[in-house]
């Protein structure tokens, strides 16, 4: 559906996307992830057709995106980053442009409009001009928009960025539904969207692919599955706990954890965040040696839970490792001077 | 073709949804209306429309910056250029439409001046010629197409409406001071071109009722060349 073949950017001085590879079949829903800066918005301009690479190529479709440039925007549906609308016109008259300028027939236009509507839960706004819409719904009508001419790649520049947490529980299961009939690229920096979301993840970190998997191996090789546990104190105080929990198979190290990071914690009990050895099967979940290491001394156990992944301790881990990166800024150009001002 | 008509009718109806488009027509309909009633419509006076068209004219430079600034500085600072720019269209029916749309705009503002020219026909004795009128209204309509093609142009370069209006301003009362000054002021070499570039003398044959193909060809001439501008400054984004 989407392929990119070693796409390369630069702006003046800095090099924004650097040899970018990857494939979209049909049918997939992919994430791209990556620290501001790292390319993202170029690299889905590029395939958008909004800004051409320097080097390589775009295929949408089996379309160039230069050569066969109409029938390459034909195959896409674009939401950008802050839904950009049209704020004097109203919900269904700017669906209907959209649909006009796909050269969509006016039947068919009508009947995608009542679509889209009723997907994207819009049915209250329909005659209310836009830029009177809360971001919600604005970020509603430009994913309706996107989607209405039936395109095979959807391409979602945050999604979910200014919705509450019902809207985007229920956009997160609409780009879910939508991953049956169209391929998505969705750029994202919250993990459980692209949890719940994707199934697979492409990171990008400064300009390059640091990562083309699932995500759940992702995790499993870069992210620590660290765990939480509270134990009451053994008559060795906390220390004697430490002993206790690092003596346990798998683990790595053990680090105190101060409730809130001031409270001192209830007399008794300390709480540890223990993390796990990676040269002996990484991911691998220690909660219950743990549970056991403690029973065995004696010790109470409070609290036992794995800690999740945060996307930033992922891309921390990701990207700190590659050497001869720190010379280069991390800031990342405006692609077109309007971008620069907003 | 149908893109094109999709691009020419959003912008048309934006106009008309905005308070910048009635506000436009509101004070160019007040202002002519007054120079009519004060100028054109006095007993006694020949049953002429000449004095109107010059200052319709002249009314222009800042009204057409008015009409064009939104064009393209809107949408690139909103970010709907971008939406725009990956729809199946070609960058020739995005500068032909919004440029389309500007001049049926400019066609919806002047409509409302043709009551003066019914009221002069009822009220004066002899008909006035029709002859001058129709002269006159192709002046106005070619001078204002050449006007928002420049502003259209000047929009392209920024995402700041306010620029763009300034822009296109100065740059109309700078046509408008070569019109006045003749160019007898600049170096020889200089006056030639100069005084192709007067608007003023060809304004006042078509007030004359003389249909000049020469002026004619100038403005259309001018008004393709600055969308030729517009069409490569839209495009510039892809080697910037």
């Amino acid at each position: 559906m989407l392929s990119v073949h070693s796409v390369s950017k630069r702006f003046g001085g800095l090099q924004a996307v650097l040899n970018v590879s990857f494939d979209l079949r049909r049918g997939e829903v992919v994430g791209l992830l990556g620290p501001n800066g790292a390319g993202k918005t170029t690299t889905i301009r590029m395939i958008s057709g909004y800004v051409p690479p320097d080097s390589g190529r775009v295929e949408v479709d089996g379309h160039d995106t230069l050569s066969d440039s109409l029938a390459a925007r034909r195959a896409l549906g674009y939401l950008p980053e802050s839904a950009p609308l049209y704020g004097e016109m109203k919900t269904a008259d700017y669906l209907d442009y959209r649909g006009r300028l796909f050269g969509m027939p006016r039947a068919a236009r009508r009947a995608a409009i009542d679509r889209v509507i009723g997907r994207c839960w819009l049915g209250d706004v329909r005659r209310r001009r836009v830029g009177e819409l809360s971001k919600g719904y604005k970020q509603r009508v430009g994913l309706a928009a996107a989607m209405l001419h039936g395109p095979g790649l959807l391409i979602l520049d945050e999604p979910t960025n200014g919705l509450d947490p019902t809207q985007i529980r229920e956009t997160r299961a609409l780009i879910r539904e939508l991953g049956r009939e169209h391929s998505v690229l969705l750029s994202s920096h919250v993990l459980p969207e692209v949890e719940m979301t994707c199934d697979r993840v492409i990171v990008l970190a400064r300009g390059e692919v640091r990562a083309d998997e699932r995500l759940a191996e992702l995790v499993a090789r870069h992210g620590s599955a660290e765990v939480i546990i509270e134990v009451s104190d053994p008559p060795g105080g906390p220390e004697g706990a430490r002993r206790v929990l690092a003596g346990a198979a798998g683990v790595a190290g053990v680090a105190r954890v101060e409730r809130d990071g001031q409270q001192p914690g209830e007399a008794g009990w300390s709480r540890w965040r223990v993390a796990v050895e990676t040269a002996n099967g990484s991911g691998r979940d220690l909660r219950e040696p743990l549970a056991r290491a403690a029973a065995s001394a004696g010790l109470v156990v409070r609290e036992l839970r794995r800690e999740a992944v945060s996307l930033e301790r992922l891309f921390a881990s990701m990207i700190v490792s590659q050497p001869g990166d720190d010379e280069r800024t991390t800031v990342h150009p405006a692609a077109d001077p309007a971008e620069g001002r907003r | 073709m149908k893109t094109f008509l999709a691009v020419m009718g959003r912008e048309l109806s934006s106009l008309f949804r905005l308070p910048v488009g009635w506000i436009v027509i509101a004070l160019y309909a007040f202002l002519t209306g007054v120079i009519f009633a004060t100028q054109i419509l006095r007993p006694g006076e020949a049953a002429t429309m000449r004095q109107f068209f010059g200052v319709a004219g002249w009314l222009l430079i800042p009204v057409a910056p008015a009409i064009s600034m939104r064009l393209f500085a809107d949408e690139a600072r909103s970010g709907t250029l971008e939406t725009l720019m990956t729809s199946p269209v070609t960058d020739l029916a995005v500068v032909l439409g919004k440029f389309g749309g500007a001049a049926a705009f400019l066609i919806a503002m002047l409509a409302p001046t043709l009551v003066h020219v019914g009221l002069l026909a009822a009220f004066s004795e002899p008909r006035p010629d029709l002859g001058p009128i129709v002269a006159g209204y192709l002046s106005v309509l070619l001078l204002g197409m050449m006007f928002l093609a420049a502003g259209a142009f000047f929009s392209s370069l920024t995402s700041n409406q306010t620029l763009a209006f300034l822009a296109s301003l100065f740059f109309l009362l700078f046509l408008l001071m070569v019109s006045l000054l003749g160019g007898y002021e600049a170096p020889v070499w200089l006056q030639g071109p100069l005084r192709t570039l007067a608007i003023a003398p060809r304004l006042t044959d078509f007030a004359k009722g003389v249909i000049d193909v020469s002026h004619v060809v100038f403005f259309l001439t001018l008004t393709g060349w600055f969308l030729v501008l517009t069409y490569l400054s839209l495009g510039s984004r892809r080697w910037r």
